[in-house]
Protein backbone atom coordinates (compact mmCIF):
# COMPACT_ATOMS: atom_id res chain seq x y z
CA UNK A 1 0.00 0.00 0.00
CA UNK A 2 2.75 2.31 1.09
CA UNK A 3 4.43 3.48 -2.05
CA UNK A 4 1.53 4.44 -4.27
CA UNK A 5 -0.77 6.00 -1.73
CA UNK A 6 -0.66 9.71 -1.03
CA UNK A 7 0.30 10.77 2.48
CA UNK A 8 -3.08 12.27 3.25
CA UNK A 9 -4.98 9.16 2.31
CA UNK A 10 -2.60 7.12 4.40
CA UNK A 11 -3.19 9.37 7.40
CA UNK A 12 -6.93 9.64 6.95
CA UNK A 13 -7.72 6.08 6.06
CA UNK A 14 -6.49 3.02 7.82
CA UNK A 15 -4.07 0.91 5.85
CA UNK A 16 -6.75 -1.66 5.26
CA UNK A 17 -9.68 -0.13 3.39
CA UNK A 18 -11.94 -3.09 4.05
CA UNK A 19 -11.92 -2.35 7.77
CA UNK A 20 -12.92 1.21 7.17
CA UNK A 21 -15.85 0.23 5.00
CA UNK A 22 -17.01 -2.36 7.46
CA UNK A 23 -17.16 0.13 10.32
CA UNK A 24 -19.23 2.68 8.39
CA UNK A 25 -21.54 -0.03 7.22
CA UNK A 26 -22.16 -1.25 10.72
CA UNK A 27 -22.96 2.25 11.84
CA UNK A 28 -25.34 2.69 8.94
CA UNK A 29 -27.26 -0.40 9.87
CA UNK A 30 -27.24 0.39 13.57
CA UNK A 31 -28.99 3.67 13.09
CA UNK A 32 -31.54 2.40 10.60
CA UNK A 33 -32.27 -1.25 10.59
CA UNK A 34 -30.88 -3.35 13.35
CA UNK A 35 -32.34 -1.55 16.33
CA UNK A 36 -35.80 -2.65 15.37
CA UNK A 37 -38.98 -0.91 14.23
CA UNK A 38 -40.01 0.46 17.59
CA UNK A 39 -36.76 2.15 18.46
CA UNK A 40 -36.31 3.76 15.06
CA UNK A 41 -39.92 4.92 15.02
CA UNK A 42 -39.40 6.45 18.40
CA UNK A 43 -36.26 8.18 17.21
CA UNK A 44 -37.92 9.60 14.12
CA UNK A 45 -40.81 10.94 16.23
CA UNK A 46 -38.34 12.66 18.50
CA UNK A 47 -36.29 14.29 15.81
CA UNK A 48 -37.54 16.98 13.51
CA UNK A 49 -37.49 15.75 9.91
CA UNK A 50 -34.25 16.65 8.15
CA UNK A 51 -35.30 17.15 4.58
CA UNK A 52 -32.67 17.07 1.86
CA UNK A 53 -33.24 17.64 -1.85
CA UNK A 54 -31.44 15.53 -4.44
CA UNK A 55 -31.26 16.84 -7.98
CA UNK A 56 -30.76 13.90 -10.27
CA UNK A 57 -29.97 13.87 -13.99
CA UNK A 58 -32.73 12.22 -15.97
CA UNK A 59 -32.73 11.17 -19.59
CA UNK A 60 -34.83 8.46 -21.14
CA UNK A 61 -33.62 6.81 -24.37
CA UNK A 62 -37.22 6.01 -25.28
CA UNK A 63 -37.86 9.73 -25.78
CA UNK A 64 -34.58 10.67 -27.43
CA UNK A 65 -35.83 14.08 -28.61
CA UNK A 66 -36.60 15.18 -25.07
CA UNK A 67 -33.78 17.11 -23.49
CA UNK A 68 -32.11 15.70 -20.38
CA UNK A 69 -33.40 17.38 -17.23
CA UNK A 70 -32.69 17.58 -13.53
CA UNK A 71 -35.40 16.09 -11.35
CA UNK A 72 -35.56 16.94 -7.66
CA UNK A 73 -36.45 14.39 -5.02
CA UNK A 74 -36.75 15.30 -1.35
CA UNK A 75 -35.99 12.77 1.35
CA UNK A 76 -36.02 12.81 5.14
CA UNK A 77 -32.48 12.02 6.19
CA UNK A 78 -33.69 10.50 9.48
CA UNK A 79 -35.19 7.64 7.51
CA UNK A 80 -32.35 7.31 5.01
CA UNK A 81 -29.01 5.56 5.30
CA UNK A 82 -25.85 7.66 5.50
CA UNK A 83 -24.60 7.19 1.95
CA UNK A 84 -25.78 8.67 -1.34
CA UNK A 85 -26.48 5.18 -2.65
CA UNK A 86 -28.93 4.62 0.22
CA UNK A 87 -30.74 7.78 -0.84
CA UNK A 88 -30.84 6.66 -4.48
CA UNK A 89 -32.18 3.24 -3.57
CA UNK A 90 -34.81 4.86 -1.39
CA UNK A 91 -35.86 7.18 -4.20
CA UNK A 92 -36.16 4.21 -6.54
CA UNK A 93 -38.08 2.10 -4.01
CA UNK A 94 -40.43 4.69 -2.65
CA UNK A 95 -40.73 7.70 -4.95
CA UNK A 96 -39.84 6.97 -8.56
CA UNK A 97 -39.23 3.41 -9.79
CA UNK A 98 -38.19 4.71 -13.23
CA UNK A 99 -34.93 6.19 -11.84
CA UNK A 100 -32.10 4.12 -13.31
CA UNK A 101 -28.61 3.58 -11.91
CA UNK A 102 -26.11 0.75 -11.54
CA UNK A 103 -25.32 -0.65 -8.14
CA UNK A 104 -24.30 -3.95 -6.70
CA UNK A 105 -22.09 -4.44 -3.66
CA UNK A 106 -22.83 -1.18 -1.74
CA UNK A 107 -19.36 -1.33 -0.14
CA UNK A 108 -16.95 0.07 -2.71
CA UNK A 109 -15.75 -3.23 -4.14
CA UNK A 110 -17.62 -3.58 -7.43
CA UNK A 111 -17.35 -0.06 -8.87
CA UNK A 112 -20.84 -0.12 -10.37
CA UNK A 113 -22.23 3.01 -8.74
CA UNK A 114 -19.59 5.43 -10.05
CA UNK A 115 -21.23 8.79 -10.74
CA UNK A 116 -20.63 12.50 -10.48
CA UNK A 117 -21.87 13.69 -7.09
CA UNK A 118 -21.68 17.41 -6.31
CA UNK A 119 -19.12 17.84 -9.06
CA UNK A 120 -16.81 15.00 -8.04
CA UNK A 121 -16.60 11.58 -9.60
CA UNK A 122 -17.02 9.04 -6.84
CA UNK A 123 -18.80 5.88 -5.82
CA UNK A 124 -22.28 6.62 -4.51
CA UNK A 125 -21.85 3.88 -1.91
CA UNK A 126 -18.72 5.50 -0.43
CA UNK A 127 -20.01 9.07 -0.54
CA UNK A 128 -21.67 10.34 2.61
CA UNK A 129 -24.64 12.67 2.41
CA UNK A 130 -23.32 15.84 4.07
CA UNK A 131 -25.76 16.22 6.97
CA UNK A 132 -24.82 19.68 8.10
CA UNK A 133 -25.29 21.67 4.90
CA UNK A 134 -28.73 22.17 3.43
CA UNK A 135 -27.71 22.67 -0.19
CA UNK A 136 -29.22 20.35 -2.78
CA UNK A 137 -27.08 17.40 -3.84
CA UNK A 138 -26.51 17.26 -7.56
CA UNK A 139 -26.03 13.84 -9.09
CA UNK A 140 -24.96 13.36 -12.69
CA UNK A 141 -23.64 10.37 -14.66
CA UNK A 142 -19.87 10.22 -15.20
CA UNK A 143 -18.84 13.22 -17.30
CA UNK A 144 -18.05 12.92 -21.02
CA UNK A 145 -19.58 9.50 -21.37
CA UNK A 146 -22.41 8.47 -23.63
CA UNK A 147 -25.43 8.06 -21.38
CA UNK A 148 -27.49 4.89 -21.68
CA UNK A 149 -30.20 6.08 -19.31
CA UNK A 150 -30.32 8.47 -16.34
CA UNK A 151 -27.16 7.73 -14.32
CA UNK A 152 -25.96 4.78 -16.42
CA UNK A 153 -22.95 5.61 -18.62
CA UNK A 154 -21.81 3.56 -21.59
CA UNK A 155 -18.37 2.15 -20.77
CA UNK A 156 -17.86 0.12 -23.96
CA UNK A 157 -14.79 2.09 -25.05
CA UNK A 158 -13.33 1.88 -21.54
CA UNK A 159 -13.58 -1.92 -21.53
CA UNK A 160 -12.29 -2.19 -25.09
CA UNK A 161 -9.26 -0.18 -24.03
CA UNK A 162 -8.81 -2.36 -20.98
CA UNK A 163 -8.81 -5.43 -23.19
CA UNK A 164 -6.17 -3.89 -25.47
CA UNK A 165 -3.53 -3.86 -22.70
CA UNK A 166 -3.88 -7.64 -22.21
CA UNK A 167 -4.68 -7.55 -18.49
CA UNK A 168 -3.54 -11.06 -17.67
CA UNK A 169 -0.34 -12.91 -16.81
CA UNK A 170 1.70 -13.70 -19.93
CA UNK A 171 4.40 -16.33 -19.46
CA UNK A 172 6.26 -18.83 -21.59
CA UNK A 173 8.38 -20.64 -19.01
CA UNK A 174 6.61 -23.01 -16.65
CA UNK A 175 7.25 -22.64 -12.94
CA UNK A 176 10.28 -24.67 -11.73
CA UNK A 177 8.31 -26.98 -9.43
CA UNK A 178 5.20 -27.22 -11.60
CA UNK A 179 3.11 -25.43 -8.98
CA UNK A 180 1.92 -21.83 -8.94
CA UNK A 181 4.18 -18.94 -9.98
CA UNK A 182 5.73 -17.65 -6.80
CA UNK A 183 7.13 -14.21 -6.09
CA UNK A 184 9.06 -12.71 -3.21
CA UNK A 185 7.38 -10.54 -0.61
CA UNK A 186 9.23 -7.51 -1.96
CA UNK A 187 7.93 -8.19 -5.47
CA UNK A 188 4.43 -8.67 -4.17
CA UNK A 189 4.64 -5.37 -2.33
CA UNK A 190 5.19 -3.60 -5.68
CA UNK A 191 1.61 -4.46 -6.63
CA UNK A 192 0.11 -2.81 -3.56
CA UNK A 193 -1.77 0.32 -4.54
CA UNK A 194 -2.27 -1.15 -8.03
CA UNK A 195 -4.24 -4.35 -7.59
CA UNK A 196 -6.93 -2.60 -5.52
CA UNK A 197 -8.22 -0.75 -8.59
CA UNK A 198 -11.82 -1.76 -9.28
CA UNK A 199 -12.10 -0.11 -12.73
CA UNK A 200 -14.96 2.16 -11.76
CA UNK A 201 -13.80 4.69 -14.41
CA UNK A 202 -14.00 7.63 -11.98
CA UNK A 203 -10.42 8.68 -12.76
CA UNK A 204 -10.55 8.27 -16.52
CA UNK A 205 -13.74 10.29 -16.84
CA UNK A 206 -12.31 13.06 -14.66
CA UNK A 207 -9.24 13.49 -16.88
CA UNK A 208 -9.51 16.44 -19.30
CA UNK A 209 -6.98 14.81 -21.60
CA UNK A 210 -9.20 11.73 -21.75
CA UNK A 211 -12.21 13.95 -22.49
CA UNK A 212 -10.40 15.40 -25.51
CA UNK A 213 -8.77 12.26 -26.90
CA UNK A 214 -10.53 9.26 -25.43
CA UNK A 215 -10.37 7.37 -28.76
CA UNK A 216 -6.58 7.17 -28.66
CA UNK A 217 -5.40 8.08 -25.16
CA UNK A 218 -5.87 5.16 -22.77
CA UNK A 219 -6.70 7.19 -19.67
CA UNK A 220 -5.50 6.87 -16.06
CA UNK A 221 -7.44 3.74 -15.07
CA UNK A 222 -6.14 1.68 -17.97
CA UNK A 223 -2.60 3.02 -17.56
CA UNK A 224 -2.66 2.12 -13.86
CA UNK A 225 -3.61 -1.40 -14.93
CA UNK A 226 -0.83 -1.36 -17.55
CA UNK A 227 1.62 -0.54 -14.81
CA UNK A 228 0.15 -3.24 -12.61
CA UNK A 229 1.23 -5.79 -15.26
CA UNK A 230 4.52 -4.03 -15.97
CA UNK A 231 5.38 -4.15 -12.28
CA UNK A 232 4.46 -7.81 -11.89
CA UNK A 233 7.61 -9.91 -11.44
CA UNK A 234 5.88 -13.01 -12.83
CA UNK A 235 4.98 -11.46 -16.18
CA UNK A 236 7.41 -12.13 -19.04
CA UNK A 237 6.10 -9.78 -21.72
CA UNK A 238 7.65 -6.69 -20.22
CA UNK A 239 9.10 -5.38 -23.48
CA UNK A 240 5.96 -5.97 -25.55
CA UNK A 241 3.88 -4.17 -22.96
CA UNK A 242 6.26 -1.22 -23.06
CA UNK A 243 6.27 -1.12 -26.86
CA UNK A 244 2.49 -1.04 -26.93
CA UNK A 245 2.54 2.22 -24.94
CA UNK A 246 5.50 3.82 -26.72
CA UNK A 247 3.68 6.10 -29.14
CA UNK A 248 2.35 9.60 -29.33
CA UNK A 249 -1.15 9.01 -28.01
CA UNK A 250 -1.56 5.97 -25.75
CA UNK A 251 0.52 7.15 -22.79
CA UNK A 252 1.97 10.58 -23.50
CA UNK A 253 -1.31 12.47 -23.61
CA UNK A 254 -1.02 12.46 -19.81
CA UNK A 255 -0.09 16.00 -18.78
CA UNK A 256 0.00 15.25 -15.03
CA UNK A 257 -3.22 17.14 -14.39
CA UNK A 258 -3.74 14.69 -11.48
CA UNK A 259 -7.53 14.88 -11.42
CA UNK A 260 -7.30 11.08 -11.39
CA UNK A 261 -5.48 10.94 -8.07
CA UNK A 262 -7.72 13.55 -6.52
CA UNK A 263 -10.93 11.78 -7.48
CA UNK A 264 -10.06 8.09 -6.90
CA UNK A 265 -12.66 6.76 -4.44
CA UNK A 266 -10.29 3.98 -3.40
CA UNK A 267 -7.47 6.38 -2.52
CA UNK A 268 -5.11 5.04 -5.20
CA UNK A 269 -2.69 7.13 -7.20
CA UNK A 270 -2.98 6.59 -10.98
CA UNK A 271 -0.87 9.73 -11.56
CA UNK A 272 2.09 8.13 -9.82
CA UNK A 273 1.63 4.87 -11.73
CA UNK A 274 1.69 6.79 -15.03
CA UNK A 275 4.82 8.64 -13.90
CA UNK A 276 6.44 5.26 -13.14
CA UNK A 277 5.64 4.03 -16.66
CA UNK A 278 7.11 7.21 -18.15
CA UNK A 279 10.22 6.75 -16.05
CA UNK A 280 10.62 3.16 -17.19
CA UNK A 281 10.16 4.17 -20.80
CA UNK A 282 12.29 7.31 -20.59
CA UNK A 283 15.49 5.96 -22.14
CA UNK A 284 14.22 2.81 -23.82
CA UNK A 285 13.47 2.62 -27.52
CA UNK B 1 -12.80 35.89 -25.12
CA UNK B 2 -15.99 35.13 -23.26
CA UNK B 3 -14.59 36.49 -20.03
CA UNK B 4 -13.80 39.76 -21.79
CA UNK B 5 -17.32 39.95 -23.16
CA UNK B 6 -19.00 39.09 -19.86
CA UNK B 7 -18.69 42.45 -18.00
CA UNK B 8 -19.86 44.19 -21.16
CA UNK B 9 -22.94 41.98 -21.36
CA UNK B 10 -23.65 42.61 -17.70
CA UNK B 11 -23.32 46.34 -18.14
CA UNK B 12 -25.69 46.27 -21.10
CA UNK B 13 -28.22 44.27 -19.16
CA UNK B 14 -27.95 46.56 -16.15
CA UNK B 15 -28.28 49.70 -18.29
CA UNK B 16 -31.28 48.24 -20.08
CA UNK B 17 -33.03 47.39 -16.82
CA UNK B 18 -32.35 50.92 -15.55
CA UNK B 19 -33.90 52.38 -18.68
CA UNK B 20 -36.96 50.20 -18.51
CA UNK B 21 -37.43 50.71 -14.78
CA UNK B 22 -39.71 53.72 -15.35
CA UNK B 23 -42.55 52.01 -17.26
CA UNK B 24 -42.34 49.15 -14.71
CA UNK B 25 -43.31 45.70 -15.84
CA UNK B 26 -41.41 44.02 -18.69
CA UNK B 27 -38.06 44.02 -16.89
CA UNK B 28 -38.33 40.35 -15.91
CA UNK B 29 -36.79 39.23 -19.19
CA UNK B 30 -33.94 41.68 -18.76
CA UNK B 31 -33.35 40.61 -15.19
CA UNK B 32 -33.11 37.05 -16.43
CA UNK B 33 -30.65 38.04 -19.13
CA UNK B 34 -28.46 39.66 -16.49
CA UNK B 35 -28.51 36.46 -14.47
CA UNK B 36 -27.69 34.35 -17.48
CA UNK B 37 -24.83 36.62 -18.44
CA UNK B 38 -23.41 36.34 -14.94
CA UNK B 39 -23.87 32.59 -14.83
CA UNK B 40 -22.23 31.57 -18.09
CA UNK B 41 -18.49 31.88 -17.77
CA UNK B 42 -17.96 30.86 -21.39
CA UNK B 43 -19.93 31.43 -24.54
CA UNK B 44 -22.51 28.82 -25.37
CA UNK B 45 -21.06 28.05 -28.76
CA UNK B 46 -20.28 24.38 -29.26
CA UNK B 47 -16.80 24.27 -30.70
CA UNK B 48 -16.49 20.53 -31.25
CA UNK B 49 -19.87 19.04 -30.34
CA UNK B 50 -19.76 15.31 -29.57
CA UNK B 51 -20.55 13.01 -32.45
CA UNK B 52 -23.03 10.16 -32.14
CA UNK B 53 -21.44 7.18 -30.46
CA UNK B 54 -19.64 4.83 -32.83
CA UNK B 55 -18.09 1.58 -31.64
CA UNK B 56 -15.23 0.60 -33.93
CA UNK B 57 -15.01 -3.14 -34.42
CA UNK B 58 -17.06 -5.42 -32.21
CA UNK B 59 -18.11 -4.52 -28.72
CA UNK B 60 -15.81 -7.19 -27.32
CA UNK B 61 -12.80 -6.46 -29.53
CA UNK B 62 -9.89 -4.57 -28.01
CA UNK B 63 -9.10 -1.14 -29.45
CA UNK B 64 -6.22 -1.39 -31.95
CA UNK B 65 -2.75 -0.87 -30.47
CA UNK B 66 -0.80 1.75 -32.48
CA UNK B 67 2.64 0.72 -33.82
CA UNK B 68 5.52 1.68 -31.51
CA UNK B 69 7.37 4.87 -32.45
CA UNK B 70 9.84 6.00 -29.80
CA UNK B 71 10.61 9.19 -31.71
CA UNK B 72 7.05 10.34 -31.00
CA UNK B 73 6.91 8.55 -27.64
CA UNK B 74 9.67 7.98 -25.15
CA UNK B 75 12.56 9.77 -26.93
CA UNK B 76 10.33 12.74 -27.60
CA UNK B 77 9.25 12.89 -23.96
CA UNK B 78 12.80 12.56 -22.63
CA UNK B 79 14.07 15.24 -25.02
CA UNK B 80 11.25 17.54 -23.93
CA UNK B 81 12.15 17.08 -20.24
CA UNK B 82 15.87 17.57 -20.85
CA UNK B 83 15.24 20.81 -22.76
CA UNK B 84 12.88 22.01 -20.03
CA UNK B 85 15.28 21.14 -17.22
CA UNK B 86 18.32 22.71 -18.89
CA UNK B 87 16.40 25.95 -19.44
CA UNK B 88 16.21 26.55 -15.67
CA UNK B 89 19.94 27.19 -15.06
CA UNK B 90 20.33 28.85 -18.45
CA UNK B 91 17.64 31.39 -17.62
CA UNK B 92 18.88 31.99 -14.08
CA UNK B 93 22.58 32.43 -14.84
CA UNK B 94 22.28 35.70 -16.80
CA UNK B 95 20.22 37.12 -13.93
CA UNK B 96 22.93 36.27 -11.44
CA UNK B 97 26.04 36.96 -13.48
CA UNK B 98 24.88 39.22 -16.29
CA UNK B 99 25.24 38.32 -19.96
CA UNK B 100 28.25 36.06 -20.02
CA UNK B 101 29.00 35.42 -23.68
CA UNK B 102 27.17 35.30 -26.98
CA UNK B 103 27.49 31.49 -27.20
CA UNK B 104 25.45 30.95 -24.04
CA UNK B 105 22.93 33.50 -25.20
CA UNK B 106 22.56 31.62 -28.48
CA UNK B 107 22.11 28.30 -26.68
CA UNK B 108 19.45 29.81 -24.44
CA UNK B 109 17.55 31.25 -27.38
CA UNK B 110 17.79 28.01 -29.35
CA UNK B 111 16.41 26.01 -26.43
CA UNK B 112 13.58 28.48 -25.84
CA UNK B 113 12.55 28.16 -29.49
CA UNK B 114 12.60 24.35 -29.28
CA UNK B 115 10.80 24.36 -25.93
CA UNK B 116 7.97 26.57 -27.13
CA UNK B 117 7.71 24.64 -30.39
CA UNK B 118 7.26 21.34 -28.52
CA UNK B 119 4.79 22.90 -26.07
CA UNK B 120 2.62 24.36 -28.80
CA UNK B 121 2.78 21.07 -30.69
CA UNK B 122 1.31 19.38 -27.60
CA UNK B 123 -1.53 21.90 -27.51
CA UNK B 124 -2.34 21.28 -31.18
CA UNK B 125 -2.32 17.49 -30.67
CA UNK B 126 -4.68 17.85 -27.69
CA UNK B 127 -7.17 20.28 -29.12
CA UNK B 128 -7.20 19.32 -32.80
CA UNK B 129 -7.68 15.55 -32.85
CA UNK B 130 -6.54 13.95 -36.09
CA UNK B 131 -9.78 11.99 -36.38
CA UNK B 132 -12.13 14.95 -35.98
CA UNK B 133 -10.23 17.78 -37.65
CA UNK B 134 -7.53 16.39 -39.97
CA UNK B 135 -7.29 19.54 -42.12
CA UNK B 136 -7.15 22.08 -39.29
CA UNK B 137 -4.61 19.85 -37.57
CA UNK B 138 -2.36 19.85 -40.60
CA UNK B 139 -2.80 23.59 -41.14
CA UNK B 140 -2.03 24.34 -37.48
CA UNK B 141 1.06 22.15 -37.51
CA UNK B 142 2.41 23.85 -40.64
CA UNK B 143 1.51 27.24 -39.23
CA UNK B 144 3.50 26.40 -36.13
CA UNK B 145 6.46 25.24 -38.20
CA UNK B 146 6.46 28.47 -40.18
CA UNK B 147 6.14 30.56 -37.01
CA UNK B 148 9.00 28.69 -35.32
CA UNK B 149 11.22 29.11 -38.38
CA UNK B 150 10.47 32.85 -38.48
CA UNK B 151 11.17 33.28 -34.77
CA UNK B 152 14.40 31.30 -35.09
CA UNK B 153 15.48 33.44 -38.06
CA UNK B 154 14.62 36.65 -36.24
CA UNK B 155 16.52 35.60 -33.15
CA UNK B 156 19.49 34.54 -35.28
CA UNK B 157 19.58 37.97 -36.89
CA UNK B 158 19.25 39.68 -33.52
CA UNK B 159 21.98 37.58 -31.97
CA UNK B 160 24.46 37.92 -34.85
CA UNK B 161 23.97 41.53 -35.94
CA UNK B 162 22.72 43.16 -32.74
CA UNK B 163 23.43 42.94 -28.99
CA UNK B 164 21.62 39.67 -28.18
CA UNK B 165 18.51 39.07 -26.14
CA UNK B 166 19.92 39.00 -22.59
CA UNK B 167 21.79 42.24 -23.20
CA UNK B 168 18.68 43.80 -24.74
CA UNK B 169 16.57 42.84 -21.71
CA UNK B 170 19.24 44.30 -19.45
CA UNK B 171 19.22 47.58 -21.34
CA UNK B 172 15.42 47.81 -21.31
CA UNK B 173 15.46 47.05 -17.60
CA UNK B 174 17.93 49.83 -16.84
CA UNK B 175 16.43 52.28 -19.32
Amino acid sequence: MASLRSTTSRILGSSRPSLRFASTQVRGFASNLSDGGKASQHASEDKAPRMKAFQIYRWNPENPTEKPKMQTYTLDLNKTGPMVLDALIRVKNEIDPTLTFRRSCREGICGSCAMNINGTNTLACLCRIPAEDNADMKIYPLPHTYVVKDLVPDLTLFYKQYKSIKPYLQRDTPSPDGKEYRQSKADRRKLDGLYECILCACCSTSCPSYWWNSEEYLGPAILLQSYRWLADSRDERHEERKHALNNEMSLYRCHTILNCTRTCPKGLNPGLAIAEIKKELAFSG
Amino acid sequence: MASIARPMLLRQAAAASRLSAAPAGPSLLLKNSARVAAFHATSRRNILPPLPQKVEGGVNDPVPVPPPSPSHGSYHWTFERLVGASLVPLTLTPFAAGSLNPAMDAVLMGLIVIHSHLGLQNIIIDYLPKKRTPKSRKAAMWGLNVATALVALGLYEFETTDVGVTEAIKRVWHA
